[in-house]
């Protein structure tokens, strides 16, 4: 170990004390590990990454609110992650969004020492995460159940059951719910691949319609139709988008 | 349809069984006439009669021997049936002949069949009472195959679900974060990781014994989920509340063992645990007049992922509580955006 290296700065995030306690303790013998924060759940943990930008992450992965992947496809891959968890299930999706190791509860500290050096290796090559890849893990579980949007240090999670429609915004869409509008850095393509198509139909090139808001469909000047929603708003239906709004109403 | 019918094996079979019988009657009319005469008159319409007997198939089915049948009334039918039944045969029979005596009356059969009449709507009507007969012997060879069918699957479903409840009882990631738990006390705190040891022993070993007795006390299945909430209560602090509403006259009945705690379980991992300032469970047990009724009841969190709902031990309960009382037992579940509560109703029953 070099003393000349700068510190590795390091979050560590578990709901459970007991377990955050035991991770502080066993890094304590690392003198290169320098713990910045501790969280007790995902919100915390996003907000606590984008303001600090750590260098790695200790991720438990059920945790209140976010779980671990969720947190870690919110703050992007510019961390190397760790992840903690008794579970042993997630071990393939793990290392699908690169994480450098994953350690099951109860673990050793020699076991803990061995991630900590896989974890110096990809932080001295600057291996980080390309962009993108967390979607690879996150894209595993679809339909999504839920939109997640990060806006700065606060995050949003939005059920799709609430979601009205979704606009794209060159290269943001933007989530329309109850009155409100979230933008998040997505395209309107990757977005419909992840959605329940039992729900969510694309009704025109810039506007995804979740199907429950829709009242009735308008014919505004000749072939042009405009899908009415139950607060009144319209959206404009394209020519394919009203074959496929069709097939759905079928 | 009938069985016979539509099987052509079974149905070849049961023509044959009827030749020995059209091979008898044909003997009994050659005394008079010619055998081929007595062949030619008994042998086709023996084989009308064979498919007149199966509607005693149906009789049978319609007027079964049970605890509730009238002795008096299916006598009285059968005897009806079967004179009908004999008496279109001798119908059938006679437009026969006269059809043989137009084609071929060298043979004579109109004598033969005229003189013989009497008998032969004697021997019908007995031969479409040993059809009923059979048909009530088949009836109720079937139906003893069917209970006992019925009988195997319900103790093999009984005893997949005990086994199964006893596996789902001791989840794995319940003993793995304890033992973390426990490997992070021994530093910090030696003497509650031993505290932490002795409920994980006292939680297994009382686990395994009540889940091999038939009926405990509810005042016991209450004491199991209490050590288990006290372990969670380690991991989780203060964010594991307990609020308990019970009548000691409910803790007192008998309730199969391992009942409520997988209720409690998913209280704990589907909802306080995913809260991030944790909440109360709320247990409640009453005694009405025939009926325990438990609830458990859990805050959760209104935007939680559909797949972290509990899905698996509840469908389990369901099962349990079907199996084992039927109509009179029955899980209710209430789901609400921040609110998730069980009901179980069981038949109540006191220790004796």
């Amino acid at each position: 170990m070099t003393a000349m290296r700068s510190p590795i700065h390091t979050v560590i995030v578990d709901d459970e004390q007991l377990a955050r306690g035991v991770l502080r303790e066993l890094l304590a013998a690392h003198e290169d590990i320098e713990v910045i924060a501790e969280c007790g759940n995902g919100f915390e943990a996003v907000k606590v990454v984008s303001e600090k930008k750590p260098d790695l992450l200790l991720l438990d992965i059920q945790m209140p609110k976010l779980d671990g992947f969720e947190v870690l496809d919110l703050i992007g891959g510019d961390v190397t992650v760790i992840f903690v968890t008794a579970y042993d299930q997630y071990a393939i999706r793990a290392f699908e969004v690169h994480a450098v190791d994953y350690l099951l509860k109860p673990f050793s500290a020699e076991r803990l020492a061995e991630a900590l050096d896989r974890a110096r290796d990809r932080i001295a090559t600057r291996q980080k995460m390309p962009a993108g890849l967390a979607a690879a893990g996150r894209a595993r579980q679809t339909p999504l159940e839920r939109i997640l949007i990060r806006d700065r240090a606060e995050v949003h999670v939005i059920p799709v059951e609430k979601v009205d429609y979704i606009e794209s915004q060159d290269d943001y869409v933007s989530v329309k719910t109850a009155g409100r509008r979230y933008l998040k850095e997505q395209t309107l393509g990757e977005l419909e691949t992840l959605l329940d198509k039992d729900i969510f139909v694309r009704i025109h090139r810039r506007v995804i319609l979740n199907i429950a808001r829709l009242v009735r469909i308008e014919l505004a000047v000749k072939d042009n139709r405009v899908a009415i929603l139950a607060d009144g708003t319209k959206l404009p239906i394209s020519r394919s988008g009203y074959a496929r709004l069709k097939e759905l109403l079928k | 349809m009938h069985p016979i019918l539509s099987d052509r094996r079974r149905l070849g079979l049961y023509l044959l069984g009827w030749l020995p019988i059209g091979a008898l009657l044909a003997a009994g009319l050659s005394e008079r006439s010619s055998w081929l005469a007595s062949a030619a008159i008994v042998l086709p319409i023996t084989a009308v009669f064979a498919f007149i007997s199966l509607n005693a198939g149906y009789l049978c089915r319609v007027f079964p021997i049970d605890a509730r049948a009238s002795v008096w009334r299916t006598v009285v039918v059968h005897i009806v049936a079967a004179a009908m039944a004999s008496a279109i045969w001798i119908g059938l029979g006679s437009l026969w002949v006269a059809a043989l005596a137009a084609v071929a009356p060298a043979l004579d059969a109109g004598a033969t069949f005229g003189a013989q009449r009497l008998l032969i709507f004697v021997v019908g009507a007995l031969l479409f009472w040993l059809a009923s007969i059979l048909h009530y012997l088949l009836i109720a060879f079937e139906a003893s195959q069917q209970a006992e069918r019925r009988a195997i699957e319900l103790s093999l479903l009984t005893r997949d679900a005990e086994l199964k409840a006893l596996r789902a009882q001791i989840d794995p990631h319940f003993l793995f974060n304890s033992l973390h738990s426990i490997s992070a006390l021994t530093t910090v705190d030696p003497a509650a990781a031993r505290r932490m040891c002795l409920l994980l022993a006292e939680f297994l070993r009382e686990t395994l014994r009540l889940g091999s007795s038939n009926r405990i006390s509810l005042a016991d299945e209450f004491a199991l989920a209490d050590r288990f909430l006290e372990i969670e209560r380690v991991r989780l602090g203060a964010r594991l509340q307990v609020a308990r509403d019970t009548d000691p006259r409910a803790t007192a009945c008998l309730v199969p063992p391992l009942l409520i705690q997988p209720l409690v379980e998913n209280a704990v991992v589907h909802g306080v645990s995913q809260l991030v300032d944790g909440g109360t469970i709320r247990i409640a047990a009453r005694r009405g007049a025939a009926t325990l009724t438990i609830a458990i009841e859990n805050p959760c969190d209104p935007d939680r992922p559909r797949r972290n709902r509990p899905g698996f031990g509840l469908e389990l309960l369901r099962k349990r509580v079907v199996t084992q009382f039927g109509g009179d037992g029955a899980v209710l579940v209430e789901e609400q955006p921040d609110r998730f509560r069980v009901e179980v109703r069981i038949p109540a029953e006191d220790a004796a």
